[in-house]
């Protein structure tokens, strides 16, 4: 097993690093403090380098890059904004690469090259208000219609709600068949009936637009499901299996970040006449923290490592995902105390890795459906199931 | 179509760079390598010729076998192709004996219409190989560029020189010198990443150039390095006496002093 970066994949990590030093740097506290979303230039920009298409095929705008790098793109993202991270991700895996694994060609044509270029942005949503966790009993419906559906419901917390083009929406067609009856719909905010609800005010993430979708009788056409009418929770599963790396590795580049913070900051603050990285309760804070960010960016990356070669990695996403909000939330904190009280005011980053990371413990899956997940596999593997 | 070449140069990250505080020499082992910042902005000008008047791109290093990390990436941003030259005996080479192998090699490579650099290596900072090219190559060299366009065999300049803005017309082949203020070097896209780290890198040695052992590296470079030490940046302060006309022209005469005010 190799465990060092292919050239393609460091110089990745440098481009992207300096992309986002240069360009989201100065961003990312205005995007938190004023909760809005990025200038449509820098979105345009992103566009340009492949950022909405990291891993599209080429032909269709994307990079075509493997999912490593894709790891390697959103965590470095996420070190200098969680929130853009969040928009990256979501964007790309649990919509874009839906849409490609199990897009008819006739859908790929249609909506791949505008996502893949970020000429349009693109969410993917399930939750409700009544359905969390139990993603089965969503309540938002499909009716057939002649060669549509006619799509009534509401969604809740959708990420990029407030910027986005295209999303793919789960609604039952039959909800007395739970996860059987469920499909996935390509709903465009251009139809009408759809409708953008409240922008929700967060603890972090602030800069992305995450909202309430509400459709009012929406009229899809039938050839935008995705999948067969009955595979929308085994493709909606799927895709979050996908999603989890992405999201683990925003977590990670949220650790990374808080993590250089403090270790910067211990080295420079003098206390009692000495760095304080020098008084053994600090840097023994500093060396968990550095171990417990490389478990998991092994983690993160044996998830991408498989999915590249084909096998099967869904509780290796769950493991990492579940491993990495972990780290990245217990870094925060302590990178926070490293930081005594200038770590508690706004002047400094940390304090918003520190809200930022919370959400990476719950948002597609939280920890507790992590281990949900990755209890079932040893069950199963151990025959007791 | 143009045909252009870039030198590009790997150089040590100083900005994390370890010194040793006696000698003054950078400890390389312990600092990250990255391409020159003035080149990268050379490689910009390059591609911005490109994108307006179509050209073909050769990025052209010479350096340690990994040096060849600076043509993949200059590959990822648009050049056509990478040439490493690389030899041991090269090595220990001052601007001179550098300028002397990248004039042969650009020779061997040719013919070019643009030849383009960075002003300065933030290794070395003696600035001398654009000018030592341009004699070597016998082209005329141009710098702080503001604005370029090619009119057949000329390029139209727009330099800012001092306090000045000057057009001037330039017969081709010419040297172009680039620096940091003179453009905006763009991020490569990641499609062109996967596409540049792939691309194969001609290796060229001094067999291929021609030349002998005595013409190169440290044998072929008549610095000697007497001593070198480190920078260090003071600020002072001073009260200007007198009434204000006085204090305001004992401030212009310091600011005439130091180049700031030139008129
Ligand atoms: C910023 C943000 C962005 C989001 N983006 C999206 C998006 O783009 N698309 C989308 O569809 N959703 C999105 N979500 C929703 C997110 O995925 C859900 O919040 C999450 O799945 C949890 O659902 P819930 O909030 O309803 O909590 P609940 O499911 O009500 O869970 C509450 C608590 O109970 C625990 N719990 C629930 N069931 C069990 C069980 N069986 N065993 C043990 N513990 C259990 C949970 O772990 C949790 O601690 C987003 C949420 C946020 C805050």
């Amino acid at each position: 097993m190799d465990m060092a970066l292919d050239r393609t994949q460091l110089m990745v990590q440098r481009a992207v690093r300096a992309f986002a030093r240069e360009t989201l740097e100065e961003w990312a506290n205005v995007l938190d403090r004023e909760s809005r979303p990025l200038p449509a230039e820098i979105v345009a920009e992103m566009g340009r380098i492949n950022l909405w298409g990291i891993q599209a095929p080429v032909r269709y705008g994307g990079a075509e890059l493997d999912t490593v790098s894709y790891a390697i793109a959103i965590e470095e993202i996420s070190r200098v904004s969680a929130a853009v991270g969040l928009g990256v991700t979501v964007h790309n895996s649990v919509c874009l690469a839906p849409l490609l694994k199990f897009g008819t060609p006739d859908q790929i044509e249609r909506f791949v090259p505008d996502l893949a270029s970020g000429r349009k942005i693109g969410g993917f949503t399930v939750t409700e208000p009544q359905a969390g966790s139990d993603a089965a009993s969503i309540q938002t419906t499909a009716a057939p219609d002649g060669d549509s559906f006619i799509i009534n419901g509401q969604k809740a917390f959708v990420t990029n709600g407030g910027v986005g083009d295209l999303f793919l929406v789960a609604a039952t067609l039959d909800p007395a068949k739970k996860a059987r009856g469920i499909a996935i719909f390509i709903i465009e905010k251009s139809m009408p009936g759809f409708q953008v609800g409240k922008i929700e005010d967060m603890m972090g993430m602030r800069g992305n637009m995450v909202s309430e979708l509400f459709f009012n009788n929406v009229r899809v056409p039938k050839d935008n499901i995705l999948g067969r009418p009955d595979e929308g929770f085994r493709i909606s599963m799927q895709t979050l299996d996908i999603g989890r790396i992405g999201i683990a590795a925003q977590a990670l580049g949220i650790g990374e970040a808080a993590f250089a913070a403090a270790a910067t900051y211990a080295a420079e603050r003098t206390q009692f006449g000495k760095p304080i990285g020098t008084f053994q309760a600090v840097s023994f804070k500093l060396a968990e923290m550095k171990t417990r960010l490389d478990a998991a960016r092994l983690l993160v990356c044996r998830a991408a490592c498989l999915k590249d070669r084909g096998l099967p990695f869904s509780t290796e996403a769950a493991m990492c995902k579940a491993y990495a909000s972990d780290a990245a939330m217990r870094v925060c904190r302590e990178a926070l105390q490293v930081f005594g009280g200038y770590g508690y005011v706004k002047d400094l980053p940390v304090e918003r890795f520190f809200r930022d990371a919370k959400i990476t413990e719950i948002y597609e899956g939280t920890s507790e459906v992590m281990n949900i997940i990755i209890g079932n596999a040893i069950m199963k593997e151990f025959g007791r199931m | 179509m143009l045909s252009i070449i870039v030198c590009v140069k790997q150089v040590p990250d100083t900005q994390k760079a370890v010194f040793d505080p006696k000698t003054g020499a950078i400890d390389r082992s312990a600092t990250g390598n990255i391409m020159n910042p003035d080149d990268r902005h050379a490689l910009e000008m390059a591609l911005a010729l490109k994108d307006a008047h179509g050209a073909t791109l050769c990025a052209l290093t010479m350096g340690p076998p990994h040096a060849d990390e600076v043509l993949y990436e200059a590959c990822a941003l648009g050049a056509d192709r990478g040439v490493l030259l690389s030899d041991p005996r090269f090595a220990g080479a001052d601007s001179l004996a550098t300028s002397r192998a990248l004039a042969r090699a650009i020779e061997r490579l040719g013919p070019f219409d643009i030849i383009v650099t960075g002003r300065e290596a933030i290794d070395g900072n003696t600035g001398h190989v654009a000018y030592q090219l341009s004699e070597f190559l016998d082209a005329p060299l141009v710098s702080q560029i503001h604005r370029i366009r090619i009119d057949g065999a000329h390029a139209i300049i727009e330099r800012q020189y001092g306090h000045e803005y000057q057009t001037i017309r330039c017969p081709l082949p010419a040297l172009l010198s680039v620096g940091s203020r003179d453009n905006r070097v763009r991020h490569p896209r990641l499609a062109d990443i996967a596409a540049g780290a792939v691309q194969p890198i001609r290796r060229m040695t001094m067999d291929d150039i021609g030349g002998s052992e005595s013409d190169y590296g440290a044998s072929g470079s008549p610095t000697i390095v007497i001593g070198a030490e480190l920078f260090s940046h003071t600020r002072g302060r001073e009260a200007l006496p007198g009434g204000t006309a006085e204090k305001v022209e004992a401030l212009v005469h310091r600011l005439k002093k130091h180049n700031i005010l030139r008129y």
